[in-house]
């Protein structure tokens, strides 16, 4: 599954035609869901359910994109979407596929009803080609739609993580939060969002693999890890607070560039 | 000479009409109203004469009553969402060992069960519910009959439950509550030396996982002191649909909404029962270090 997983994502990440970009997600799709609902718990189950109708309903509003750029165009380039409608049928794909508000709700179902590693792929892999669609076509897209669920998703992505008190839900708001940063900077600088997923991606991988590793799916169980691992401890608070972009932590290094080249842009 | 013709002249008519029949067959789960399941109507349930959105009163005031209530709760859950989980704030939440869920003070506190019986499938089991001396306790008593109700098909009689109404918010949406701090659940009873079965059952997602439960036996003494019953979450086995499945699983408690939990009298003796419970609680034992108390297995 691995394997396919790393297939899929090379697959649409390399690709110039649509019909390669969506059969690349789809194999991505159908690749982690025999991993989410591995233990056969309900909840798994349940979460692996979620991933696939959300999921396959991205993937086939992505395809009616395409088909309607080709249509209209006579193209099925990635980089060569002019058509409006497949450019805002392609943000709702995109966005229902990486979890931006407002097609934000089935991320922290599923990731609670996975184990951690699971989580961590879909967090960061599963994330990447979607991103590479994003960047690719965003000289296209409309920057207003993009600003808007970027700020909803920074925003709610912050606020309803509050008073979470499950890891992995914890984890999937920072997700959408660090999503919306990057959302909101790839019409005026792609570049930086690639910076910030890389970032995030490392980050993100440091504190589930260490949640991992003391086995820590709540926070009454986390405020007990220092007993059993004082060192991991610690720099899974360091990881946390670079993840939260406190300065000097790398995590505050994207933030600060993504503002800067909104002041440039008159938008902060 | 005259017959063989109308016969012959009919026989289209008669195909025509039989295939009309077949066709209507096939459809016929499609235009008729009954539901899925069968509409054979048991014994003990009152026909239905009114039809579900016929029972709704389309009162203006009523409506406007019942928007302020709704409203008010919206602004309370809003103001514990400011505090912390569940209402209390977070050193509350990782700190505590103990929860009481349920305790039987007041009708008010009887109102958050509903009471049922064999009575629902034809049988002649009674269960009533009380609050006992000096309103410190409810009183679940009743008669079991184990006597199988004469329609055909049932096989097996004689249950009483009391089961709790699932807990609402604002606008009826579902609550939501994290358990998975506590291991254990704790009741304070007072019984006679019955067996009963404690059921769980957590509102699942999906419809076809609609009859999964979790139980496990609550076994009481008879004797005139109150005992405290700690029962560990990791031993509720799985069923669904009254039958015990092979793939067992722990029960999630992080999503616990316990839309019901359920005591169950059902051990085939006929005869007056007698169920005394103070308070119905959570616990996090910190000696329990199991984990689940039955195998689990990969298939592959």
């Amino acid at each position: 599954f691995t394997t396919s997983l790393l297939l899929g994502t090379t697959m649409t990440i390399s690709s110039n035609h649509w019909i390669m970009a969506w059969a690349g997600l789809e194999i991505n799709t159908l690749a982690i869901l025999p991993m989410i609902s591995k233990s056969h718990h309900p909840r798994a189950i349940e979460a692996a359910t979620k991933y696939f109708l959300t999921q396959a309903t991205a993937s086939a509003l992505l395809l009616f994109s395409s088909m309607i750029n080709a249509w209209q165009t006579g193209q099925w380039d990635i980089t060569q979407l002019t058509n409006p409608t497949s450019c805002l049928i392609l943000t709702s794909a995109i966005a229902m596929k990486l979890g931006l508000v407002p097609f934000h709700f089935w991320f922290p179902e599923v990731l609670q009803g996975t184990p951690l590693t699971t989580g961590l792929l879909l967090s960061t892999l599963m994330k990447f080609p979607p991103i590479t669609l994003l960047y690719m076509t965003s000289p296209s897209l409309n920057p207003t739609v993009l600003t808007f669920m970027a700020i909803l998703s920074t925003a709610l992505g912050g606020w309803m993580g509050l008073n979470q008190t499950q890891i992995r839900k914890i984890l999937a708001f920072s997700s959408i939060s660090h999503l919306g940063w990057m959302t909101i900077i790839i019409s005026y600088n792609p570049k930086l969002t690639l910076l910030n997923f890389y970032l995030y991606a490392l980050m993100t991988t440091a504190t589930f693999l260490t949640l991992n590793s003391t086995k820590t799916s709540k926070l009454s169980t986390l405020m007990t890890t220092w007993t059993k691992a004082p060192a991991l401890n610690a720099a899974l608070l360091l990881t946390l607070l670079s993840l939260a972009g406190l300065p000097p932590l790398t995590g505050f290094l994207p933030k600060w560039l993504i503002i800067q080249e909104l002041t440039k842009q008159d938008m902060a | 000479m005259a017959v063989a013709v109308v016969l012959l002249s009919g026989a289209p008519f008669h195909g025509g009409c039989c295939r009309h029949k077949v066709f209507l067959s096939l459809l016929g789960p499609l235009l008729s109203n009954s539901k899925l399941y069968s509409s054979y109507r048991r014994p003990g349930a009152e026909p239905k004469k009114k039809l579900s959105w016929q029972n709704a009163d389309f009162s203006f005031k009523k409506s406007i009553d019942h928007l302020k209530t709704q409203l008010s709760l919206l602004t309370k859950e809003t103001q514990d969402y400011l505090q912390g989980p569940g209402g209390h704030p977070l050193s509350q939440h990782v700190l505590e060992q103990t929860r009481v869920l349920w305790q039987f003070r007041s009708q008010e506190d009887l109102n958050k069960w509903v009471i049922s019986s064999d009575v629902e499938i034809g049988g002649k089991s009674k269960v009533y519910i009380k609050l006992g001396r000096n309103n410190q306790a409810a009183l679940l008593y009743g008669t079991l009959n184990t006597e199988v109700p004469r329609d055909g098909e049932t096989k097996y009689s004689g249950y009483c439950s009391m089961r709790s109404r699932p807990a609402v918010g604002s606008f009826n949406r579902k609550k939501y509550y994290d358990w998975s701090n506590f291991n254990s659940l704790y009741l304070r009873v007072r019984g006679d030396g019955r067996p009963w079965m404690v059921n769980i059952y957590t509102d699942p997602y999906f419809s076809h996982q609609k009859d999964d439960l979790y139980s496990y036996f609550m076994f009481t003494r008879g004797g005139p002191y109150w005992e405290e019953i700690k029962i560990p979450f990791s031993k509720f086995f799985f069923s669904s649909r009254g039958r015990v499945q092979d793939n067992q699983h722990p029960v999630w408690l992080d999503k616990a909404s316990f839309l019901t939990l359920g005591l169950t009298i059902g051990d085939k003796v006929d005869g007056p029962f007698q169920l005394e419970i103070d308070f119905i609680g959570l616990l996090n034992d910190r000696a329990h270090r199991e984990e689940f108390a039955y195998e689990t297995y990969d298939k592959n």
